[in-house]
């Protein structure tokens, strides 16, 4: 599965706790400093992906007054976000030395 | 502001909604109060966002449920399956014959009608001049002839490769696919 910034986000939220939709919505913003700013149309299309692929599952909340649904990582999930974060850091040490370095 | 994502949310495929549809208007419902503190001038975007980005989903459901993007990558042959499996616009529907017939008899018609007009007209039409030697030769007559069965050949082959491709291929490609996608 392809992680993009938005999906890497919303996993990242999830990591953290259980969160139903408007909680991601508002996680992935302020993860992002406002810069990613989803709309519900996007999240529910990548929470149906991470769905079927059983990196999220569903959560029962102790409070659903609200007919919210929460979501949370999966142990796979989390196997694949910690691949996809050693992935990253790979990338930005990669960088770091590629920035630094002078053009002959 | 909610009917609207209501209306916009009919777009999506019907199982999605069934699933989604109730959650997603609970954050369209949060978000819209949430838009409802900003000024009027700030409103206008965050509403066409959400509502760009509900239609954009809805086309992306229909697209990943066309390509049975659900087995992507352990059933990645299926790809090329849900792509010919588009190419519903070469199966004729049963009205086609219908219409067919419709046509035939009302060239017939026409053609009776025709020679009932010229058989009530009385022969005053010029008699045929001379007939050139140049008229006669056979050769473009052959080369027309030759170019019609070309062009006749290629309407056919196109006609069978077009039913090929919408008849045999369709369904061998098709069944497997929409049983896998069901066994789901």
């Amino acid at each position: 599965m392809e992680v993009s910034e938005p999906v890497l986000l919303i996993l990242l939220s999830l990591a953290e706790r259980p969160r139903h939709g408007y909680a991601i919505l508002q996680d992935t913003e302020s993860m992002s400093d406002g810069r990613v700013r989803l709309s519900t149309g996007t999240l529910y299309g990548a929470l149906a992906r991470l769905l079927e692929d059983k990196w999220i599952e569903r959560f029962k909340e102790q409070d659903r007054s609200r007919g919210r649904q929460a979501y949370r990582l999966t142990d796979e999930g989390r196997r694949n976000l910690q691949m996809e974060v050693s992935r990253l850091k790979r990338l930005a040490r990669l960088g770091t030395l590629r920035v630094a370095e002078k053009g002959t | 502001m909610l009917a609207l994502y209501r209306s916009i949310l009919y777009f999506y495929p019907a199982p999605y909604r069934a699933e989604y549809g109730d959650e997603m208007l609970e954050v369209l419902s949060e978000r819209e109060a949430e838009t409802r503190k900003k000024s009027a001038l700030a409103r206008a975007p965050s509403r066409a966002r959400e509502a760009s980005g509900l239609l954009y989903g809805a086309l992306q459901e229909h697209l990943r449920r066309f390509r049975g993007a659900h087995d992507r990558g352990r059933f990645r042959f299926l790809f090329l399956g849900g792509r010919v499996a588009m190419r519903s616009e070469f199966r004729f529907p049963k009205a086609t014959v219908g219409l067919m017939l419709v046509i035939l008899a009302a060239v017939m018609f026409t053609i009776e009608k025709a020679k009932a007009i010229s058989a009530s007209i009385p022969h005053g039409n010029p008699p045929v001049g001379h007939i050139l030697p140049s008229q006669l030769t056979i050769l473009p007559t052959l080369l027309v002839a030759l170019i019609s069965a070309i062009g006749a050949g290629v309407i056919g082959w196109a006609i069978l490769f077009a039913l090929r491709r919408s008849g045999i291929q369709q369904l061998s490609e098709m069944n497997p696919s929409a049983g896998q996608r069901r066994g789901k």
